[in-house]
């Protein structure tokens, strides 16, 4: 005789259904959060990098031929990638939050810059800058935009924080939402185990089907939370990168190995919150009988 | 103290000591219970609604745990016990619910089987057993039923049959044939006194049923209002 044994806890009813629309949602939104956080994160590590390697150098009382006999003084310094003079473009550029889209009207002097991109310390560079100057006969003096970097890294530094403070949320969140969502729909299981325990099943037996059960299910709706994630990012990726004028302040979102990890250690995350839930649940409810 | 095992034959299958129960803050359900139970005996327990009868035999078949005195089984105090010890205990008592908790993603054949499968038996080990049992309680046409396509008695012999299957030392029932007509409330209860007799089986019945108490003539325990006023301490040879 042939006799099919169902599991002792019935398949998923649709508080269980609930559960997983719950951790995939959560899962879903960890994710992405994490991603943008780090994406946000590296762009403020870029960002602040490029604003602390640049200065800029004001020549004065030379010429044009001057100032780039000075550049290349500058270039040849050890921890300098690049110096060179900027043009009257660029000038034009640069002023034009002072002089508007008219550009510098006709008749007024232009500073002779220098622009440098250098890597380390640009403090202890520009003394050398311009004690490399004074001493080729230059009149010159280097600026490191100090204030204007110290705001930039201050402003980036709680850019950071907040990212990694909103995914700490977030995640403590997510964990605190899947085990009480859990919680709940054990408690509706509970003549199950009163009906387990009274049938002589030992706590760990009960423990492990609700276990077994919750960490399967949260799995399940964390893949899918995290796949939902993998496909928002990969949207915006893909549009940031064929977008014509990508910004240097929007988070850098890319799917590297670090993305994919955190991919898949979410649902593993949201599974074992589930799980967690699931043991001190039914042991709790265990223990609360003889 | 004993292992947990075969029953000393001069100890007490169920033994109570000064037993009060009470749940929160209300008053004593239970209140000084002495009971005396050896091995092989069979007994009813009788009294009004409210007169405690559940709440004694929920002690005995170890859902709660009483608020005073002391509870032995086979000679075993259960309060020293472990948590896995009451639950090797709990296999040696056999419980027909009134309210018969059946589980109703099970068929009738996995309900049945459900003290075996929680113990770790295998399918194959205990399948011809169950179905012998499934077919003696008449539902042998329903083996594959579940609990909510059954009818109130079919429950009800269901339960027994899951009560039974253990062959337990103990088997404690809770008002067993109140969805049952008389003829199968006769048979049921001939099937209890042929497993007090042929297995030793130390059974306590509630029931309200005075016709069946009658008939059978076994010792009664009497509840009102949380005391044991009558036949507290039966000795049967």
């Amino acid at each position: 005789m042939n006799i099919k044994m169902n599991p002792l806890l019935p398949e998923s009813d649709a508080r269980e259904a609930a559960l997983f629309f719950v951790v995939a949602a959560l899962c879903f939104l960890a994710v992405l959060a994490t991603l943008v956080a780090r994406g946000t994160y590296t762009a403020a590590e870029a960002w602040t990098a490029q604003v602390e390697g640049e200065m800029t150098v004001l020549v004065s009382d030379t010429d044009r031929r001057g100032a780039e006999t000075a550049a290349e003084l500058i270039e040849a310094l050890p921890g300098v990638e690049r110096a060179h003079v900027l043009t009257d473009d660029e000038l034009d550029e640069l002023l034009s939050p002072s002089f508007g889209p008219g550009g510098i009207p006709d008749g007024i002097p232009l500073p002779l810059l220098i622009a440098v991109d250098a890597e380390g310390d640009t403090t202890a560079l520009a003394a050398e800058i311009d004690a490399t100057l004074a001493e080729a006969g230059v009149n010159g003096r280097a600026d490191t935009h100090s204030a204007y970097a110290a705001e930039v890294r201050k402003a980036l530094g709680t850019l950071r924080i907040a990212a990694i403070g909103t995914v700490l949320l977030l995640t403590m969140t997510a964990i605190s939402v899947i085990a009480f969502a859990t919680h709940a729909a054990l408690l509706a299981r509970k003549d199950i185990v009163d009906v387990l325990h009274l049938a002589g099943a030992e706590d760990r037996f009960i423990a492990r089907l609700f276990e077994r059960r919750f960490w399967l299910l949260g799995l399940k709706a964390g893949a899918a939370g995290s796949v939902a994630a993998l496909a928002v990012t990969a949207i915006i990726v893909f549009s940031a990168q064929s977008s014509s004028a990508p910004s240097e302040l929007l988070p850098k979102l890319s799917l590297d190995q670090w993305d994919l990890i955190i991919l898949a250690v979410s649902p593993i995350a949201g599974a074992l919150a589930a799980r967690i839930a699931a043991r001190v649940t039914v042991g709790r409810s265990l223990r609360s009988s003889l | 103290m004993t292992q947990a095992g075969a029953p000393l034959a001069t100890e007490p299958a169920v033994e109570l000591n000064g037993v009060s129960l009470r749940y929160d803050t209300a008053d004593d359900i239970l209140t000084d219970i002495d009971i005396r139970l050896k091995p092989g005996t069979f007994n009813f327990l009788t009294g009004p609604s409210g007169a405690g009868k559940s709440s004694l035999l929920k002690l005995l078949y170890l859902a709660h745990a009483p608020t005073s005195g002391e509870v032995r089984l086979f000679g075993q105090r259960t309060a020293d016990m472990s948590r896995n010890q009451l639950s090797a205990l709990r296999r040696r008592i056999g419980v027909v619910f009134q309210d018969f908790r059946l589980l109703d993603h099970l068929t009738a054949f996995e309900n049945v089987a459900l003290p075996l499968r929680v113990s770790g038996e295998k399918p194959e080990d205990y399948r011809d057993e169950v179905v012998d049992l499934v077919r003696w309680v008449g539902l042998g046409e329903r083996i594959h039923a579940f609990p909510p396509a059954l009818s109130g008695g079919e429950q009800q012999r269901l339960a027994i049959a899951r009560a039974l299957i253990n062959k337990p030392d103990i088997l404690i029932a809770d008002e067993p044939t109140g969805n049952v007509d008389p003829d199968m409330a006769r048979r049921i209860f001939r099937l209890f006194i042929e497993l007090n007799r042929r297995l030793n089986t130390t059974v306590i019945i509630a029931t309200h049923d005075m016709h069946i108490i009658r008939e059978f003539k076994a010792p009664v325990l009497k509840l009102q209002d949380g005391l044991l006023f009558a036949d507290t301490a039966y000795e049967q040879a």
